[in-house]
């Protein structure tokens, strides 16, 4: 699936982060930071309103710690729409 | 975007996993060129059974070691023990270095530790071979004591030694095949010639099993009682990629085992399939009921915990928890605890069924690949119990299982487990992004995520695996050839990777994790030893009872 926007996710021990080049979005829920994500976008103005906004976040697997590495190597990624 | 899976040949060149695949493969293809009369692994070291006695009244490298060459490969034969360790060493080192190093670990603290791990593994490994630990009494010696004595023991294969004292026996006159008894005076005389016959006044007949109960411990003792030796090593210390590169070898193995015995090895492989597929619907959803009813443990707490304790590990832990989309914190925590109980199945366990249940090797080994939870503890427990029943069996009937098929059963149900995980975890996904905690905003969940979840050494394993079937099938003239090359890389070289398994899991395994993890150690610990083990067995024994390995035939 294609992205109009990709986002690296992590979690800090207390709330999960996604980050762009462009914006960064933060929340203690998924849920959280899917609405700053939405809030994100239209306060930057970078898509027309009442357009449809897929966004990709990958989380960043190097924050897992090093020694639980060899045993997987994937967590999870994730695709929302924004509608704007 | 860093360490992010999004194509499906992301972590080819990056992830323990594939790196598993490649040393793996390397070899295999390595060892097959003996195909075309090429021997380029023969100069592998293997251990030699040694007496204490004869090597200090003459110590020599070449009394513990020899390189590992086929008929192929005699260019190897003068190559000493030393040299060959050496060859090893540098071989080895290289290629994990390099694996290291795209891997992005610290390149030159994994040299250090890997280098201090692996001479720690052939120091374990040649004391193991010391004669009065490991040889068995020769099949004479167990049934006809009075002619031959009860103090004949073996350096080699017992069917080997008992063929050299046969073949001396007839070259005297007495055909012992057709019934003819010696006295004991030929007796004596033929053991005399045999060249791996030794008389002893005391052993304790562990066979290859003692090598890596000695390895298992002293990785223990370095991880539990030299914590900052531990830490030195701790880059170097990577069970979970040696077991996954001896798994493929081991596929080498069951391809070699499957050309004589191409319909157990097949049986074997279903009931393993169906036996998991079983286990599994009955494990989840039983210990997610206690996690919730009994614990009061969250939904998605007790779900990661369900998966680590119910199917593969931490592997599904993790890929359960990324499925919910739970804190990563928690698949951590779940980890440890999985880590840990599983060391402490690899302690308990092959003792146990080998002495529970003498009669039940291959059931022995399913129960275990369904009950230990980590790859690296489950293959190193599948070893030990092997070579244990196949040792206990001979001592006390004379009759020779053929080895490894235990560790096979072990190695073949754990593996349709990890297979599963990437479909369930899917499952799970689907389960929670649409129905436990649906949203009218939409999260997608992809089904590439059952790709990047799926163990990519099994790959390796099944190439290996039917490879060597397909020669047997269609190019039968280049079996023996074939098998050469192949004898390398499955025996000495899957059994130096167990080797490196066994130590480096005794060095991570640090039993002062368990404290502070309360609910959830007691949950594990009930649920494990109360639920898991005794349904694993139950299924295993469904599945595979009545099936028992080959009888290992006079070399």
């Amino acid at each position: 699936m294609k992205a109009d926007v990709e986002l690296n996710l992590v979690h800090d021990g207390e709330q999960w982060i996604a980050r762009g080049d462009a914006l960064v979005a933060v929340g203690e829920t998924l849920q959280d930071v899917d609405s700053n994500i939405g809030r994100a976008l239209r306060d930057s103005g970078a898509f027309p309103r009442g357009s449809s906004v897929t966004v990709f976040m990958g989380f960043d697997f190097d924050t897992i710690p090093t020694w639980l590495r060899q045993y997987h190597t994937h967590y999870f990624n994730r695709y929302i729409t924004v509608n704007l | 975007m860093a360490a992010v899976n999004r194509k499906w040949t992301d972590g080819m060149l990056h992830t323990e996993d594939w790196w598993a695949v490649w040393l793996g493969l390397i070899m295999f293809f390595a060892g097959l060129l003996t195909i075309w009369g090429v021997d380029l692994v023969g100069w592998m070291t293997k251990t030699k059974t040694w007496e204490w006695g004869k090597f200090w009244s003459d110590p020599s490298f070449n009394k513990l070691l020899a390189a590992a060459h086929t008929k192929e490969g005699q260019a190897y034969a003068g190559m000493g023990g030393f040299a060959s360790l050496l060859v090893t060493y540098i071989v080895f080192t290289a290629l994990t270095c390099i694996g290291a190093y795209f891997q992005k670990l610290d390149v030159k603290k994994f040299f250090m530790g890997f280098t201090c791990i692996f001479f720690i593994t052939w120091g374990a490994w040649i004391i193991g071979h010391e004669a009065h630990f490991k040889a068995l009494k020769t099949g004479q010696s167990i049934t006809q004591a009075e002619i031959y004595g009860d103090n004949v023991f073996c350096t080699t294969k017992v069917n080997k030694c008992s063929a050299q004292i046969n073949k001396a026996l007839k070259g005297m006159g007495v055909d012992v095949m057709a019934g003819q008894v010696p006295t004991q005076e030929q007796a004596a005389a033929a053991v005399g010639k045999s060249k791996n016959a030794i008389r002893m006044s005391w052993g304790l007949q562990l066979g290859g099993g003692f090598s890596y109960m000695l390895a298992l411990a002293v990785g223990l003792i370095i991880g539990n009682l030299f914590k900052g030796f531990a830490g030195f090593l701790k880059e170097g210390a990577k069970p979970e990629w040696f077991i996954k590169t001896a798994i493929v070898y081991l596929g080498i193995k069951l391809g070699l085992m499957s050309m004589k015995a191409a319909g157990f090895a097949l049986e074997l492989a279903l009931a393993g399939a169906a036996a998991t597929f079983v286990a599994y619907l009955l494990f989840w959803p039983i210990v997610y009921w206690m996690g919730r009813k009994l614990f009061r443990l969250r939904r998605d707490a007790s779900a990661v915990l369900s998966s680590g304790i119910s199917i593969c590990g931490v592997s599904a832990s993790i890929a359960t928890a990324g499925a919910i989309r739970a804190k990563p914190i928690l698949p951590i925590a779940v980890s440890m605890l999985i880590v840990v109980f599983a060391m402490i199945e690899l302690v308990i366990l092959p003792t146990f069924y080998a002495t529970v249940a003498p009669g039940q090797p291959i059931v022995n080994g399913a129960a275990m690949g369904m009950t230990v939870k980590t790859d690296g503890a489950d293959a190193a427990a599948g070893a030990i119990l092997d070579e244990m029943m196949v040792a206990n069996h001979y001592r006390t009937t004379g009759e020779t299982w053929e080895a490894d098929w235990i560790l096979s059963a072990a190695i073949l149900t754990k593996i349709w487990i990890d297979v599963f995980i990437g479909v369930w975890a899917f499952v799970l996904a689907l389960i929670w992004v649409y129905k436990v905690e649906r949203r009218p905003d939409q999260d997608h969940v992809g089904a590439s995520e059952i790709w990047f979840r799926f163990p990519k050494f099994v790959i390796g394993y099944f190439i290996a695996w039917l490879t060597y079937v397909a020669i047997a099938v269609w190019f039968p003239d280049a079996i023996k050839a074939a098998s050469s090359g192949a004898g390398v890389v499955q025996s000495p070289m899957r059994k130096m990777m167990f080797m490196l398994t066994f130590v480096a899991i005794g060095v991570i395994t640090d039993f002062s994790k368990l404290k502070g993890m309360g609910r959830l150690t007691v949950l594990y610990a009930i649920a494990l030893f109360i639920v898991i083990a005794p349904i694993a067995y139950f299924v295993a024994w469904i599945f595979h009872h009545g099936m028992m390995p080959p009888i290992a035939q006079a070399g």
